[in-house]
């Protein structure tokens, strides 16, 4: 067994209004700079929707992830032997300027200085990039709170497998749903573009698993852009070499939350430690995606468990890092209630970043011209759900139903369970079966309501502290590693040669 | 000059004391300091008891459909509809980023929604229009004219369109070639004050009424638009 620590998080939807709080803040902190305008390391999607590079998902088009191969063996999608080489200087999967946007800017001056007329002056939009005049036609967030959208909506590659009747209801003004997804690099377990990388420059960081680049070895061959099937890496067309989320791991370094988990207005965000067994993380991606969320499952380790802990500390996670798997929150939401899923885990890069599904508004009924509660009790029942449990399957566990039925069981029994302590409308009979059918104590019920609800800064944010001087090579000084911290360069790009 | 957003006009009465840490909160003398409410009975009421509201059937709180026709607002006396375009009902709802201008025309902001306020019509209703998502439309009636782009979606109801309360008329406003090659205007353009004469009565206590502040809810924001295809907008 060779046990890692990982920082790992949960994203809970139900509570995410889509403010976008998150996306501004990395925005400010990290990627306001020429050559990263367009880059948003943290971006929030509204689903139905084709997202941030327009359909990302559509690994026909990118090739992001893994495959299983003839031989069952994992392989990048993105290339193989023979084309490893060809594709470092023509890539056809990388996405364009046009997949994410053209960054722009408005001629603000014109408004001060336009000459004299008869109607006020107006500021017209230029690109970011060229300074010339341009028209507006995407953006970073273009199909925002749109769902039914023939363009967008319509086109999102998780409605595939949906019924036309299903589908149908995304363009009914009474049955239309949409929910956010916020998204920001997952640093897999197994990622794929680490794996891509012909230069060496990506990484795993050893204590905590945060995926960086290190910016003096980064080449910009841009192999990472097309194999990370979330299109979380970007290609700084200034410095000539790709970027990523690090995690903000210079706050994480001094007790601080990532900017984005910090400024969450929802506070959708968790953040904690997950023990897992490196050693099974690459078979655990070959088995049918059916299986995959078990399969993911069935890597992580119970830091509750002494024999864990020995064998945790034999590979040299540090006792911090121990303690603090004990009391962590995203444990909580990924095994002990199961609620917490990953992003498509069918691209198999075991994504560290877990999302609890939301408990879609349930479909109420029209009758006399009155809206009105559906009869089927006080929340409904998860199969009258605005949005169809097959898109959340697509979403969150790689088709399989049955996974998003469990969960959306414990959304409804937890909320049952809360309702009978303070109103008399629910019978004591029927909570007891719905905690029964969905396999959760009272006991768990409160823990979930807790850490939900009424969770303060401490609960949401349990982080070990981290002790990067111990971590760095002992010999390399401070002013050598910074090239591979993902954040500045030590030394100066040389284009075209 | 100050770099950051600060609290301004801090009242016990209107904010309550938000100077500290505390947020923006209404009424919290009323319940903290025990003032009795501004009405007859210092206490809240729920029913207004006056015989005007119960002639308008306002006297509890109460549904009223939205006016039906473009006859009874009159918006659209001046104004042609030319063969292609549509009449709609308008309305301008606060929007999901901003109250008033604030924040809502910063760059940030701009480039996470459309780089415009656009305006949002249904899917088949831009579809009888021959507009698609992100083509300029001209919507306009009697009040004014605003030129900007369709945000389409089923998600709005046939038959209306809005456009979100409220950004300033700075950025990408193009020229109206219905209203001669005029810079068109802003959201509230479209708008006009109707006085109601639930309004005109009172004076005292709880009917006392201040603009924009509280009294029984106006329509000036429901009104009717013409709408058509903008093909080239110009500035
Ligand atoms: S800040 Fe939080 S609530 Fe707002 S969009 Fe981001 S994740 Fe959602």
């Amino acid at each position: 067994m060779d046990v890692r620590a990982q920082v790992a998080m949960v994203f809970h939807l139900d509570k995410c209004i889509g403010c976008h709080t998150c996306s501004v803040a990395c925005k400010n902190v990290w990627t306001d700079r020429p050559g990263a305008e367009y880059m948003w390391w943290n971006n929030v999607e509204t689903k139905p929707g084709t997202g941030y590079p327009t359909r990302w998902e559509d690994q026909e088009r990118y090739k992001g992830g893994w495959k299983v191969g003839k031989g069952g063996e994992l392989g990048l999608r993105s290339q193989n032997k023979v084309d490893a080489f060809l594709k470092l200087f023509y890539n056809p999967n990388q996405p364009g300027l046009a997949d994410y946007y053209e960054p722009w800017t408005y001629r603000y001056g014109d408004l001060f200085d336009a000459a004299g007329g008869d109607d006020q002056p107006t500021a017209v939009p230029i690109s970011q990039i060229t300074g010339e005049e341009m028209k507006i036609e995407s953006g970073p967030n273009w199909d925002d709170d749109l769902s039914g959208s023939p363009l967008y909506a319509e086109n999102d590659i998780n409605l595939e497998s949906l019924t036309d009747e299903e589908r149908a209801g995304l363009f009914e003004i009474e049955r239309i749903s949409m929910m956010y997804l916020p998204r920001i690099c997952n640093h897999c377990a197994n990622p794929s573009c680490v794996a891509s990388c012909p230069s060496g420059a990506l990484y795993k960081r050893g204590e905590d698993g945060i995926v960086l680049i290190d910016q003096d070895k980064c080449r910009g061959w841009r192999a990472c852009v097309s194999a990370c099937p979330y299109k979380k890496i970007y290609y700084n067309w200034k410095t000539g070499k790709s970027e990523k989320c690090i995690l903000c791991f210079p706050r994480l370094e001094t007790g601080q939350a990532p900017a984005c988990f910090h400024s969450c207005v929802g506070r959708i965000r968790y953040l904690g430690v997950l023990l897992y067994d490196a050693d099974r993380v690459a078979e655990a991606g070959k088995v049918p995606n059916d299986a995959l969320v078990e399969s993911y499952r069935s890597c992580l380790l119970d830091p509750n468990d002494p024999d864990v802990r020995a064998a945790a500390r034999m590979s040299g996670v540090s006792e911090e890092f121990i303690v603090a798997a004990r009391s962590s929150p995203v444990w909580k939401y990924v095994m002990e209630w199961k609620l917490a899923l990953p992003l498509h885990p069918e691209f198999r890069t075991f994504p560290m970043l877990f999302y609890v599904p939301p408990l879609m508004p349930i479909m109420g009924k029209i009758e006399g011209g009155i809206y009105e509660h559906d009869a089927k009790g006080l929340f409904g029942d998860f199969e009258s759900a605005r949005i169809p449990i097959q898109y959340l399957a697509n979403l969150f566990a790689a088709g399989n139903r049955g996974i998003i039925e469990g969960v959306l069981k414990k959304l409804i029994a937890v909320r049952h369970f809360k309702r009978v302590q303070g109103h008399d409308d629910v019978a004591d009979e029927y909570v007891k079966r719905l905690l029964r059918e969905a396999q959760l104590t009272p006991e768990q019920a409160e823990g979930i309501y807790e850490l939900t609800t009424i969770a303060t800064v401490q609960d949401r944010f349990v982080m070990p502290p981290i002790q990067r001087e111990e971590a760095m090579p002992a010999g390399c000084s401070a002013e050598e590693c910074k090239g591979s911290c993902g954040l500045g360069r030590t030394e100066s790009p040389e284009r075209g040669g | 000059m100050i770099s950051q957003p600060r609290r301004l006009l801090t009242t016990p009465f209107w904010t309550g004391i938000t100077n500290g840490p505390r947020t923006y909160s209404a009424y919290c003398q009323n319940l903290e300091e025990r003032i009795p409410w501004r009405t007859l009975t210092g206490r809240q009421h729920f029913y207004l008891d006056h015989e005007a509201y119960v002639a308008f059937g306002e006297n509890l709180p109460t549904f009223k459909p939205r006016p039906e026709a473009a006859k009874v607002t009159r918006d659209l006396e001046k104004s042609r509809v030319p063969g292609g375009a549509l009449v709609l009902n308008y309305l301008t709802p606060h929007g999901k980023w901003g109250i008033h201008s604030t924040y809502g025309d910063t760059l940030r902001m701009k480039t996470l929604s459309r780089g415009i306020e656009p305006v949002w019509i249904n899917d088949r209703d831009a579809g009888l229009l021959g507009v698609e998502d992100n083509d300029w439309v001209e919507v306009y009636n009697d009040h004014g004219v605003v030129c900007t782009r369709a945000c389409v979606s089923a998600r709005i109801p046939r038959g209306l369109c809005f456009i979100y309360h409220a950004p300033e008329r700075t950025l990408s406003v193009p020229k109206s070639p219905e209203r001669g090659g005029k810079r068109a205007g802003g959201h509230n353009s479209l708008t006009r004050v109707r006085l109601k004469p639930l309004f005109m009565i009172g004076g005292y206590a709880q009917f006392t009424y201040a603009f924009n502040y509280w009294g029984p809810p106006g329509v000036n924001r429901d009104t009717f638009v013409v709408v058509k295809k903008l093909a080239r907008p110009e500035f």
